[in-house]
């Protein structure tokens, strides 16, 4: 056993890619000799060579274009969006192309696009959105969000076996921040399946990306202040996401919470509600709560983006208000 | 001939489309390509097995070539189950990847970029299989074009891009689409060849495509063709096309491919009468046993509505 953080973790998953598919490519912007804008592809691009691991143009479109062209033609593309925010410069691509292409015409879109998402880094508007909604509205395409080191070394995997376009999200406060100890076992983990990373049955957080880590130092600030036993749900996979591990929490503790750091309206955190209220109203002590960003663009300020952006103190909050009710 | 018989099957097929869209049994609307003929085929004509392709709206005369039916082309315009789409997408919007086809999306100049792609995969598999993308002048304004193309430039992707110019971009005649010369000018700005060809010169177009298939094969780079031509109709057959001037339409129909085929082809030698006339049957018969078949044929069953949306693991 030995400790990586987030970042080996997606770094991990990208070789075992390379080395293990010989039609897998990893391309974008800056990725090659300079490793990527946040040195997750460091070091691939010497040991693969420069037609495994190359720059592009920076041309979100064109590359994504691309991919769906090499996708369909024996390939294995991995591409890397600087920065999730870029990506709505090309999302004609991933909706319209590559999305649709399957049920348009039966051809295998295998293709990954990896897409660093999430405030709370001082970017700003362009540099810290959290995209997740966009994507998982668009038929054809899968989403996947980590919140740990195995998980993004064993999803990445998976995003990169599956025969459709998987947008991989991953949260850039997490790439240095979180660390875990695993094994050298790599092994792919089936998409679509939570994994509950806290017991408890006072309430339930279902979340995913960095809010995972936000809601597990809520839960346990929580235990110590009330003892209360609140359980934490990581989605790990958006879209398809783990209905029956959600409805299972709702039975479990009746009262729900859903925590996303994407925006309020019409956003994942209404999904995950509205499929808990559909299927487990009848299980429910009070209303699904949801704790979101609020509508506005990502502020800069660190006084306007720590009031932006969930954090533990206001899941905290959130959850006292839920149990209280 | 090969070329002419192309040219003439897809003219009889837009025209049978046309027919049977004015009999309000289509779905949607007919998008000829009616005087664009001879572009197309000529790809068709010189192109290669692995070759890869990007259709747009008015390249009937390629899918014919690579090795779509008359049948095939009737199914999807009237979204029949067995349509190469399978009724779910219609009219232009299809191909096949066995024929090196792609399937076109609406978004103009968005299908460069993928059959790039295409190709670079094509080419690491050790295939000598060039690209060619089809666009029209105005498809030239979207920054897809302008991506696509500097990024088949970096990588030296051996691709034809064409641009059909048929002067008219639904209404929008090219002066309100470019202040350039000429589009094919703009290679310079990619460091690439920049060709023009008079479009629907059949001998003309057929000899340029050639040599640069040709010379990108053997040289992989992209290359530009800016062919000139006329859209003879409207976008489709709901646009009356008023906004298009009876004096241009009446240069191109004077120009009209066919025609400059066959009486190539006579002033040659190479064709007669009785030929022309033969060929004309066979194909008639072809295209109305097709269109009443299709026109038999059932839609999707609505139960299948959810399938197909992903691929299975």
């Amino acid at each position: 056993m030995r400790e990586i953080t987030y970042l080996q973790g997606i770094q991990e998953g990208l070789r075992e890619v390379l080395k293990t598919d010989p039609t897998s490519v990893i391309y974008g912007q800056d990725v090659g000799a300079f490793g990527g804008a946040f040195k997750v592809t460091e070091g691939l691009q010497a040991e693969f060579g420069e037609a495994r691991v190359f720059d592009t143009p920076i041309s979100e479109s064109a590359m994504l274009g691309a991919a769906i062209g090499m996708a369909t033609q024996g390939m294995r593309p991995i591409v890397e969006m600087q920065f999730a925010d870029f990506i709505t410069t090309a999302m004609h691509q991933l909706l319209n192309n590559a999305g649709t292409r399957h049920y348009r015409t039966g051809d295998a879109v295998p293709m990954v696009v990896r897409v660093p998402s999430g405030g709370g880094t001082g970017g700003g508007p362009f540099h810290s959105e959290e995209l997740e909604t966009y994507f998982c509205h668009m038929p054809g395409v899968k989403v996947v969000y980590p919140a740990f080191p195995s998980d993004a070394r064993s999803l990445l995997l998976s995003a990169a076996q599956d025969p459709n376009p998987v947008v991989f999200m991953e949260n850039k406060t997490l790439y240095r921040s979180v660390k875990e100890r695993v094994g050298d076992d790599l092994t792919a983990l089936p998409l679509g399946k939570a994994s509950v990373r806290h017991e408890g049955d006072d309430a339930v957080v279902i979340t995913y990306g960095a809010m995972v880590h936000e809601a597990l130092r809520a839960v346990s600030e929580l235990h110590v202040t009330e003892g209360y036993e609140v359980m934490v749900v990581d989605l790990r996979s958006l879209k398809p996401y783990d209905l029956d591990t959600i409805l299972a929490a709702t039975a479990a503790t009746s009262r729900v919470l859903v925590v996303s750091e994407g925006w309020r309206t019409c956003g994942y955190a209404a999904e995950i509600a509205t499929a808990i209220n559909e299927s487990a109203f009848h299980l429910l002590d009070a209303p699904v709560h949801r704790l979101t960003a609020p509508d506005v663009p990502v502020p800069f300020a660190k006084s306007l983006e720590d009031r932006y952006r969930p954090a533990a103190a206001d899941i905290v909050k959130a959850l006292r208000d839920l149990i209280e009710l | 001939m090969k070329l002419l018989r192309l040219m003439i099957q897809a003219r009889r097929v837009d025209e049978r489309l046309i027919k049977i869209c004015r009999q309000g049994r289509l779905r949607g609307s007919a998008f000829a390509g009616i005087g664009q003929e001879a572009i197309s085929a000529a790809v068709a004509v010189a192109s290669q097995p692995d070759d890869l392709f990007a259709p747009c709206i008015r390249n009937l005369p390629l899918h014919l070539g690579r090795g779509e039916t008359p049948l095939g082309v009737f199914r999807q315009a009237l979204g029949r189950a067995k349509s190469p789409t399978g009724g779910r997408d219609g009219n232009v919007h299809y191909g096949r990847l066995d024929h090196g086809v792609y399937t076109m999306i609406s978004h103009l100049g968005s299908m460069i970029s993928v059959v790039a792609g295409g190709v670079m995969a094509k080419r690491r598999q050790g295939k000598d299989t060039v690209g060619v993308a089809f666009v029209g002048d105005g498809a030239t304004s979207t920054g897809d074009f302008h991506e696509a193309l500097n990024f088949a430039a970096v990588f030296d992707i051996p691709l034809l891009v064409i641009i059909e110019n048929n002067h008219y971009a639904y209404s929008t005649p090219t002066s309100h689409q470019y202040r350039c010369h000429r589009l094919a000018d703009r290679a310079v700005g990619y460091g690439i060849d920049g060709y023009s060809a008079d479009g629907n010169n059949p001998a003309e177009i057929y000899i340029t495509v050639r040599d640069i298939l040709n010379d990108i094969r053997a040289n992989p780079r992209p290359a530009l063709l800016e062919a000139d031509t006329m859209r003879m109709r409207g976008h489709g057959e709901h646009d009356d096309f008023k906004y298009v001037p009876e004096t241009l339409l009446q240069v191109y129909r004077r120009r009209d491919p066919i025609r400059m085929g066959i009486r190539g082809m006579q002033a040659a030698k190479l064709i007669t009468d009785d030929q022309i006339e033969a060929m004309e049957l066979e194909i008639a018969d072809e295209i109305d046993r097709s269109a009443r078949q299709a026109l038999s044929e059932e839609e999707p069953l609505a139960d299948t509505l959810t399938q197909g949306v992903y691929r299975d693991a």
